[in-house]
């Protein structure tokens, strides 16, 4: 009786002691896996459904389980997680900036220290995507999805019933769209709301500033070589806000920082369009089929025509982007997701879907449903040159940023001179770290 | 105090010393022990642990990688135009956005709280007007953030608000997407969802309020104005202090609405400081950053918190 | 309120009724205009909610209190496609111990407090009350690290025990207010009838304060029910989330999709609702109460 309290502070004791034992198992080598595999992308809606009949061909082949988790605000989530020691298995990173990130902190597994022969799988892609999953000489994962971003979506029977051309230089595109002016409804929608949908400026940036300034000037900007205060930066500003201003974008730009990507998508597709074009990549197709309005008919409602050339010198670059899957937890189910997910048989069922283009070279133009597609496939393997979207490689927080500096030029373009000297302050300090 | 005079000594067997776990030290130790625990495991030491990471810098597991004195607060005050811009005029930022919030959020709930008593109290039907005005106060930030979100849209074939405005002519305004625009709606928004809270603070001390004096009042020819100014406002000063500290509280970690509605936007101008705290924490992975915003979350709740404490101690006074 | 009505002077014949009523008519035209403003934006959104997705994008909810075309299909698909029909399991799962936890806690400690005397007694009890204050931002990174060496990171545990610490100086200070209050004579009583503390506790003291415990749990229940931030960074496997993640992704994945919004912001006010109808005066209680939080 007398030792009764003893027994609270022995069950307390006991608890400490074993939930101390439960952390901690960070052993070296590829360990057996629990037959099932957590795999985190940001994607949800008909991009998700297109990547499960992946995931389900690959438990049926091997017995593994997946559990797909997907978050649109990726990098919190993955974070939060990270800290937590509580990873998902292999996540589908949309950002090369952030793969090189969590990389250099040890947060992802080397190909090589999984046994994974990163040389073979590489077989199956250009170097311009293999780069993208390789830091410091190491290959980190494979990437799993390509995108054209040099895609501008358009209603090819509203362009037959105006008579109006496809453009081809960036003067007829200013053309076209002053001349949708005078009907209605206006010409552009934009999507660019807060922190997860700033990217559609950047995209549009970038589109302008790698035709206007050219490859080179694109490649040095995005490293940190040419400031971006510099002339040519504001020059390219300057051309983007003569398209997304109050004038041409449904509902002016407030509108469009009060809207989604999605929802800008909406303004041109749906049933109700109150805009007639759409800037932004080939997954604009899968989202407007799958998500906004399936009763689309692909060549008559929709479709996309390449980004016009804007300075005939520096020719007509490809813009695009690339996920990478790269795996958290070094066991041997994740080993075997990460093969599946390079070979041409992943790839095949998964561009069948009609949602994305696949890097992967074991992918021909017949395994492509419908046209957007295997013409965005087209546009990606017939680039004159690639360039990788440059906010993405972005060190830190610099990435994030510049949708916001964006979000707040086209806002007040007048401002444009100082909010770029201070951005460049910012920049010098993250590229020094 | 007489109240919580030492219970315990009454009947207890005289002559034997009693075992120790009987004894009412031990037994008020056993009994707040597990709060004690958790509080001291899940609050103080966090507490502590954040301060000290607010003087230093993690990598992007949020791991302590090194010692940096006081340079997150210098860059937070002087560096981070997303925090305090003193560069324009008037200054912008999360932390104006917060000073915002503090003025516009707590004299709206306060005046419209008032308001809303003193003309209830008026009405056969006041119990009806006061909970369709407190409805609100038991509905999530999430869902009140859909609610106006749907309420400011830009279609006035969609938003309420719009469409009410195109009754007179007025163009739709994109309530939310125009960053002079965006934190006095977001502020609405939120006032709406309190202004509940205040209105039955103060209509529970209005009914306190003798309606002998006012009567009296009546009858020496004061008016209605009078007997507000000079009977009831200064009876109502000390719920209108509770409620005003529960205001500055709730405004000072205001978050949820604004995560939901705008994610900051446009271009970052309706971040909050409780938002910078989190987008420095976990998007930006700036843990020992984000722990300098915590920090200054803390400092400006420190003297609420005084004040809320000297009340306490003079209510069990009076009790 | 009764002593409000039967001060006013009740005027004897209609037509000084009818003088009074249009003499207050600005009172009622501005009670109108209030009770407008603030009920037109959930009603609009209810109303959204039972309407066909075509319908919301090509006409106002206002012209659909015309022509009645409503359908229950936003629900189904938001309960099924969307998941929230889990996640208000999870956020039932959440919440009810996140509450009764801290009720245990908090009472066993604020009867220590009331009745109880040991050492630096009310010291520490106003070092509790201090706490009440801490913002949770405070506390998130280090407790994810917490929860993380403990290895509970992956599951509800971290989210309760984070509930149970906050919950608990409000609850601390909300009871030992009450108990304080009740007669001293019957804890004497008991006492003399050679009653332990814990005895005390639990046939006294317990039973005498049901309104409390009451108050504090409501507000509990709808605090954390109501939470998003917490539940952010604590509960991280998607199956596990509560409604306001849910909620919170499904509008960035699918855009502004106004049946699905509308019909998951509905699903997530429901029990709050239902709540504050039924234990309406415990809710009130337990806000007036808790307004130091």
């Amino acid at each position: 009786m007398k030792r009764r309290w003893l027994i609270p502070a022995a069950v307390l004791a006991a608890m400490a002691l074993a939930l101390g034992a439960c952390g901690g198992d960070d052993g070296g080598g590829t360990e057996e896996g629990d037959g099932e595999i957590t795999v985190f992308s940001l994607w949800g809606g008909s991009e998700q459904e297109a990547f499960q009949k992946v995931l389900d061909k690959f438990t049926a082949d091997t017995g593994i389980r997946t559990k797909y988790e997907s978050a649109r605000d990726f990098l919190p989530v993955i974070r939060t997680r990270l800290a937590a020691d509580n990873p998902p298995d292999v996540a589908i990173i949309p950002r090369p900036g952030v793969v090189a990130e969590l990389a250099r902190d040890e947060s992802l597994i080397p190909l090589e220290d999984m046994g994974i022969d990163a040389d073979a799988i590489n077989e199956n892609y250009s170097d311009t995507w293999t780069s993208l999953a390789t830091v410091d000489d190491k290959v980190y994962g494979v990437v799993a999805k390509a995108n054209s971003k040099s895609t501008i979506w358009y209603k090819p029977n509203n362009f037959e019933e105006n008579g109006f051309q496809i453009p081809t230089t960036w003067d007829q595109l200013l053309d076209l769209t002053e001349q949708y002016e005078q009907k209605d409804p206006d010409p552009w929608a934009v999507g660019a709301q807060g922190r997860d949908n700033s990217w559609t400026l950047t995209d549009w940036f970038e589109n302008i500033y790698a035709r206007q300034a050219g490859t080179d000037n694109y490649t040095k900007l995005f490293n940190g070589e040419l400031p971006f205060n510099d002339q040519t930066v504001k020059d390219s500003l300057t051309e983007m806000t003569k398209i997304i201003n109050d004038k041409y974008v449904a509902g002016g730009i407030d509108t469009a920082l009060g809207i989604g990507f999605v929802d800008g998508i909406g303004r041109v597709f749906s049933k109700n369009p109150v805009a007639n074009m759409y800037m932004e990549g080939g997954f604009v197709g899968g989202i407007a089929l799958g998500d906004v309005n399936p009763d689309l008919k692909v060549g008559e409602d929709i479709d996309f025509f390449p980004w016009p050339t804007i300075d005939e010198a520096n020719g007509n670059p490809l813009v695009g982007g690339g996920d990478v899957a790269s795996a958290f937890v070094n066991n041997e189910d994740n080993k075997k997701l990460i093969e599946f997910l390079a070979t041409p048989e992943a790839g095949k069922i998964w561009v069948s879907t009609g949602a994305i283009a696949s890097p992967n070279e074991g992918v021909t133009d017949a395994d492509y449903p419908n046209e957007l597609v295997a013409k965005e496939a087209e546009q990606l393997k017939n680039a004159e040159s690639f360039l990788f979207d440059g906010s993405d490689l972005l060190p830190g927080t610099l990435g994030q940023d510049f949708g916001t500096l964006l979000q707040n030029i086209i806002k007040n373009p007048d401002n444009m001179d100082s909010l770029l000297d201070d951005y460049q302050a910012q920049a010098e300090s993250e590229f020094a770290k | 105090m007489s109240s919580t005079a030492v219970p315990g000594s009454v009947g207890r067997p005289r002559g034997r010393r009693l075992p120790f776990y009987k004894r009412p030290s031990w037994q008020g130790l056993f009994f707040i022990l597990p709060a004690i625990f958790l509080l001291g495991l899940l609050v103080v030491w966090p507490l502590i642990r954040t301060i000290y990471f607010s003087f230093g810098d993690t990598n992007s597991r949020l791991q302590f990688t090194r010692w940096v004195g006081l340079d997150n607060y210098e860059r937070l005050f002087t560096r981070d135009k997303e925090f305090l811009n003193t560069e324009v005029f008037p200054p912008e930022g999360a932390l104006i956005n917060n000073l915002k919030w503090v003025v516009v959020y707590t004299s709206l709930c306060l005046a419209l709280g008032l308001l809303i008593a003193i003309l209830a109290a008026r009405a056969r039907y006041e119990s009806m007007v006061k909970a369709i005005v407190f409805v609100p106060m038991a509905i999530s930030a999430t869902a009140v953030a859909i609610i106006w979100k749907f309420v400011y849209d830009p279609d006035p074939n969609i938003g309420s608000l719009n469409a009410f405005l195109g009754i007179f002519s007025i163009d739709p305004v994109a309530w939310y997407g125009r960053a002079d625009v965006v934190n006095y709606a977001l502020i609405f928004a939120y006032v709406w969802a309190s202004t509940g809270f205040a209105t039955v603070v103060i209509s529970a001390a209005l009914k306190g309020i003798s309606e002998e004096v006012i009567e009296a009042a009546r009858t020496d020819g004061a008016s209605e104005w009078d007997i507000f100014r000079r009977i009831q406002l200064p009876l109502l000063s000390l719920p209108i202090a509770v409620v005003t500290v529960w205001l500055l509280i709730n405004v000072i970690k205001v978050f949820d609405i604004i995560y939901v509605m705008t994610g900051g936007g446009p271009g970052g101008a309706s971040e909050v400081i409780a938002f910078s705290m989190v987008d420095e924490t976990f998007t930006n992975a700036e843990g020992g950053y984000g722990a300098a915003i915590a920090v200054v979350m803390l400092l400006l709740i420190i003297p609420i918190m005084a004040f809320n404490i000297r009340r306490f101690r003079s209510e069990r006074v009076v009790n | 309120m009764a002593t409000a009505v039967a001060v006013e002077r009740q005027p004897r014949t209609v037509s000084a009724r009818l003088l009074r009523f249009i003499q207050r008519s600005p009172v009622h035209i501005a009670l109108l205009a209030i009770s407008v403003v603030w009920l037109v934006p959930t009603v609009g959104l209810a109303v959204t909610s039972f309407r066909p997705r075509g319908d919301i994008q090509s006409s106002s909810w206002w012209s659909s209190l015309t022509d009645f075309s409503f359908t229950l299909h936003n629900y189904e698909l938001v309960l099924d496609n969307a998941k929230m029909g889990s996640s208000f399991v999870n956020s039932l799962i959440i919440t009810i111990p996140s509450t009764l936890l801290p009720l245990a806690i908090g009472a066993l400690a604020a009867y220590a407090f009331s009745w109880i005397s040991f050492p630096f007694r009310d010291t520490i009890f106003l070092l509790i009350v201090a706490l009440m204050v801490v913002p949770i931002q405070m506390a998130l990174v280090p407790l994810l690290i917490l929860f993380r060496d403990f290895g509970v990171a992956d599951w509800y545990v971290g989210i309760w025990l984070a509930h149970t610490a906050f919950g608990l100086p409000l609850c601390i200070f909300l009871l030992r207010n009450f108990f304080i209050t009740l007669p001293r004579d019957l804890i004497e009583a008991a006492r003399v009838d050679g009653a332990s503390n814990v005895r005390i506790f639990l046939k006294v003291v317990v039973p005498l304060s049901v309104p409390a415990l009451a108050s504090f749990g409501i507000f509990q229940f709808l605090w954390v029910w109501n939470d998003l931030l917490m539940a952010l960074i604590f509960v991280q496997d998607s199956d596990l989330w509560p409604m306001t993640i849910r909620i919170n992704q499904m509008q960035s994945t699918y855009g502004i999709e106004w049946h699905l919004l509308s019909a998951g912001a509905f699903l997530l006010m429901i029990v709050p609702l239902i709540v504050f109808f039924a234990l309406q005066r415990y809710f009130v209680q337990g806000l007036l109460a808790g307004s130091v939080k």
